[in-house]
């Protein structure tokens, strides 16, 4: 995403390609939430994150579904 | 004193040594509930008739002095996200209409399995996305959020209408309506609670966890739902543990850390007065006070919101595609906007997590709990959108709730909600104690001391 803010008609287009087709009448109110949140979290791009791994587990054995409460 | 002002602890001990009987106690919750609900809203549904059945059979039990413990015949509200076999988890949400849990979450198989009754579903939040519960009201002043999201809850125990609760709490959804409210809420350390069953908001940050009427009896609650479970991923096996704390406890030697950062910057001048009365208070008992910074705090909210967002819109993503209208608008656009979120931004944020996990570590070797206001504010006025500090900023009233709340979602590290005193609207301000990963009988232990400082607190009144 640029640092412009996203107008209706790409925040539209944006969640079509993620498989939801928006109303006309959601373009402006989605288009300017997900402005405000990248306003939030692209702070994070500041970070000098290394070789930090994200914080997600993964184990490879399925976990077993015996559980004793 | 009627049996539905009793803290879980005291209700405990007279039914043990029976002098009231499990019948007379739902009796006496159930009367409660009839009288404060037209005022509150705290249920979605009260279940009279089988709460009334399930304390016959715990009252057969116990004349045969079979006591399953200290939950035996206590009557408990649980927060609508938390599965109950044959009942509807709405979620407080049109979108759940007609569902019927297929089985026990693993937190009501074991308060079930502790004799605990339950004599109904409290409101949320939507899905848990917020900090208000707008359909109920707050204990102490019905013109005020119950705070959120597990608003229900907490008021239901703040107005004797259940004797304990549990919820949830992904950003502070225990802490926050437990402070607004007057009750203690415990966020247990990610893992120690299991949430098979329950509804999630945002997996990587929820937990389960208790609302009560003392730390005591939160620490009871605590011992019976704490466990492992391999069906939640994030279930850690950790031996089994009496979490209640010693009943005269010593504080000597205790570390308190007190942020001289974060925690307290754009905190209400009452809140920040009242918690640092309340830190004096343990260091009179022994504790030693000790200065701490707060790491990382410039990426506190967008690692919340970058964990969050996501991980919300993933869950509800088939049914904001069949029925999107069916959500309240304030949930329904964070979905939607969630949709248009990058992975880049996702794991960017599982990065900084990593990081401030490793940081708060090392600042927790230097102190053994932190102490701090558990919220900004106290409860404001319903409908009220925003907060403006002196200095002129401007914040939403849910990210001013969030933001003292959500370093611990984050790290993972437990987080205790107790009462502290009320502002001079007579609302109630909350102290949160955080500690060490699975550290919980310290914070409980510190929380507990406090508590035995003051006089016991009221119920809420009715108005």
């Amino acid at each position: 995403m640029s640092s412009a803010g996203l107008t209706p008609p790409e925040a539209a287009r944006w969640a079509a390609r993620a498989g939801l087709p928006l109303p006309d009448d959601r373009h402006c109110v989605v288009a300017a939430t997900a402005d405000h949140i990248h306003s939030v979290v692209g702070v994070l791009r500041e970070l000098n994150f290394g070789d930090t791994p994200p914080a997600g587990a993964f184990r490879a054995e399925q976990e077993k579904h015996d559980a004793a409460v | 004193m009627q049996p539905y002002e009793l803290s879980l602890a005291a209700a405990a001990q007279e039914i043990r040594e029976r002098r009231l009987s499990p019948v007379e106690l739902v009796d006496s919750v159930l009367d409660r509930i009839e009288r404060v609900e037209p005022h509150v809203a705290a249920y979605v549904a009260v279940f009279a008739e089988q709460a009334r059945r399930t304390a016959r059979e715990a009252e057969r039990e116990a004349a045969r002095g079979s006591c399953r413990g200290p939950l035996h015949g206590i009557p408990v509200g649980l927060k609508d996200l938390i599965d109950v076999v044959g009942v509807s988890t709405t979620a407080s949400s049109r979108t759940r209409a007609g569902h019927r849990a297929a089985s026990d979450s693993t937190v009501a198989a074991s308060l079930r399995a502790a004799g605990a009754i339950l004599i109904g579903k409290t409101h949320t939040h939507e899905f848990a996305y917020g900090l208000t519960t707008p359909q109920t009201n707050n204990a102490w002043d019905r013109g005020r959020v119950a705070g959120g999201s597990s608003g229900g809850s907490a008021v239901a125990v703040a107005c004797g209408a259940a004797t304990f609760a549990l919820g949830t709490d992904t950003g502070g959804s225990i802490r926050v309506p437990a402070a607004l409210n007057g009750v203690v809420g415990l966020k247990p350390t990610y893992g120690l609670v299991p949430r098979h069953g329950v509804t999630s908001l945002s997996w990587s940050l929820d937990h389960v966890g208790p609302i009560t009427r003392t730390v005591d009896d939160a620490a009871l609650v605590l011992t019976a739902i704490a466990g492992h479970d391999p069906r939640d991923p994030a279930s850690v096996a950790v031996p089994g543990v009496d979490y209640r704390p010693r009943p005269d406890p010593d504080l000597t030697g205790v570390r308190v850390g007190v942020p001289r950062t974060y925690y307290f910057e754009h905190v209400d001048a009452e809140v920040a007065t009242a918690v640092h009365r309340a830190i004096a208070q343990l260091e009179a008992l022994g504790a030693r006070l000790v200065e701490i910074g707060i790491p990382m705090t410039r990426y506190i909210q967008a690692t919340q919101w970058g964990l969050m967002v996501p991980e919300a819109t993933a869950y509800h993503e088939s049914t904001l595609r069949t029925v999107p209208e069916l959500y309240q608008a304030d949930v329904r656009i964070l979905l939607e906007a969630g949709e248009l979120m990058g992975a880049g931004d996702y794991l960017r944020a599982q990065r900084a997590r990593t990081l401030m996990r490793d940081e708060w570590a090392g600042t927790l070797k230097e102190v053994d709990v932190i102490a701090a206001p558990a919220v900004p504010m106290t409860a404001v006025p319903s409908g009220q959108e925003t907060v403006t500090w002196p200095d002129g900023t401007v914040e939403s009233v849910s990210d001013a709730y969030v933001r003292l709340s959500s370093p611990a979602n984050i790290t993972g590290v437990p987080a205790l909600s107790v009462p502290v005193g009320q502002d001079t609207a007579g609302m109630p301000i909350g102290m949160q104690l955080l500690g060490r990963p699975f550290a919980e009988r310290t914070l409980l232990l510190v929380g507990h001391a406090y508590e035995r400082t003051q006089s016991a607190r009221p119920l809420a009144p009715l108005p």
